[in-house]
């Protein structure tokens, strides 16, 4: 488990550091903020980030394949790369909800028309009514 | 032939009146139709107090989909033509009745009226340059991109066939849509023409349009030009 790719307490910490961050995905499925289906991407990823915290030969070896120098910067460009697939995905989901609250209150504003103009119809017909015709004149 | 007058206002309580005025004296059996696009001002209240449908967004939506409402609204309602005109009282409303008979006659499917066709009318309004510089490229733009020839793409004041309704029902751009939504028409295989007309300057407030919006407008527009031919439809597009 331990190497000496990367120091000890370093390793120590951030494996210490991602158990935090999981557990902060956890509370925040449990207490309803975040859906299961939404943090199953950062749990997966939180895993993987483990696995290599606790393993770090796993990327050395990843790194040299595709032909980096230095594993760091294989660590600093594959986050990068994650983050702005994860910005793209999240203005993705951004624009469709966009288009849902707009179509939303498009048809709230219609609903709400409709229900005037059925209130007043109704309103108008009682008043038409026999006898309802409002108060008639005083004696 | 039922005839819809679409008018979206945001913050136009002072306007509103006018323009309702002027739609009743130049067409008498066309309905109105005002969408409050979420004012924070007494533009609902103002337009209940005229008798006219209200449609209450109870956000801002935007101009798009405001627009958009009032064209679901006509097409739930059974209109054969829907006429948009600003709720700022820029559009001359002594027009629609051009507009509407450019619709009937079966001549368009989409009628744009236009300040830049016809002999310059008097008093009229016709833009700074700079905004006439942009108003040619974009006519550029869309002739060069779905082959439609519009002289005055960012026109609001237009009136739609009943296959307009039902397609800017479905699918409008929500913001700065008037050239995009003249491009998803003429895409759709509707013919556009255009009519002259007249607009002045603004009765009341200001343009939602200043200098740094202007450039976002163009580049906007102009890469929904470039996508738009190539995109897929969609059952309730996000445009």
């Amino acid at each position: 488990m331990s190497s000496d790719l990367i120091p000890l307490e370093l390793q120590a910490i951030s494996i210490a550091v991602l158990a935090v961050f999981l557990l902060w995905v956890l509370r925040l499925v449990r207490t309803q903020r975040l859906s299961l289906r939404d943090s199953l991407v950062w749990v997966v990823t939180t895993l993987f980030a483990t696995m290599v915290a606790l393993f770090p030969g796993i990327l050395v070896r990843a790194a040299h394949l595709v032909g980096f120098q230095v594993a760091s910067n294989a660590v600093f460009g594959a986050a990068i790369l994650y983050l702005a697939v994860n910005v793209l995905v999240n203005t993705v989901a951004g624009s469709q909800n966009a288009a849902r609250i707009r179509r939303l209150s498009q048809e709230c504003a219609a609903l709400r028309a409709e229900l005037e103009a059925t209130r007043a119809s109704s309103s108008g017909a009682v008043g038409a009514a026999p006898g309802k015709a409002g108060p008639g004149p005083t004696p | 032939m039922r005839v819809l007058a679409i008018v979206p206002a945001f913050n136009e309580e002072r306007s509103l009146p006018a323009v309702v005025a002027g739609l009743r004296r130049s067409a008498r059996s066309v309905d109105v139709c005002v969408v409050d696009d979420g004012s924070t001002d007494g533009t609902a209240e103002v337009a209940r107090s005229l008798g006219v449908t209200v449609l209450s967004i109870p956000v801002n939506l935007g101009i798009g989909g405001a627009v958009q409402a009032g064209y679901q609204w006509a097409r739930d309602h059974g209109y054969d033509v829907a006429v948009q005109v600003d709720g700022d009282g820029q559009h001359d409303t002594s027009f629609l009745p051009a507009l509407v008979e450019a619709v009937v006659s079966g001549h368009a499917g989409l009628v744009v009226g236009s300040r830049f066709v016809g002999p310059p009318a008097s008093g009229a309004f016709r833009s700074t340059w700079t905004r006439r510089a942009g108003i040619r490229y974009l006519s550029w733009m869309l002739r060069l991109r779905c082959g439609a020839r519009v002289t005055d793409p960012t026109s609001g004041f237009r009136a739609a066939g009943r296959p307009a309704i039902e397609l800017f029902a479905r699918s409008y751009p929500p913001d700065y849509p008037e050239p995009e939504s003249i491009a998803v028409a003429a895409r759709a295989g509707l013919t556009v023409a255009e009519v002259p007309v007249r607009m002045s300057a603004r009765l009341h407030g200001e343009s939602s349009i200043s200098a740094w919006r202007s450039l976002y407008y163009l580049v906007k527009v102009s890469l929904a030009l470039v996508v738009l031919p190539t995109r897929r439809p969609a059952s309730e597009d996000l445009l």
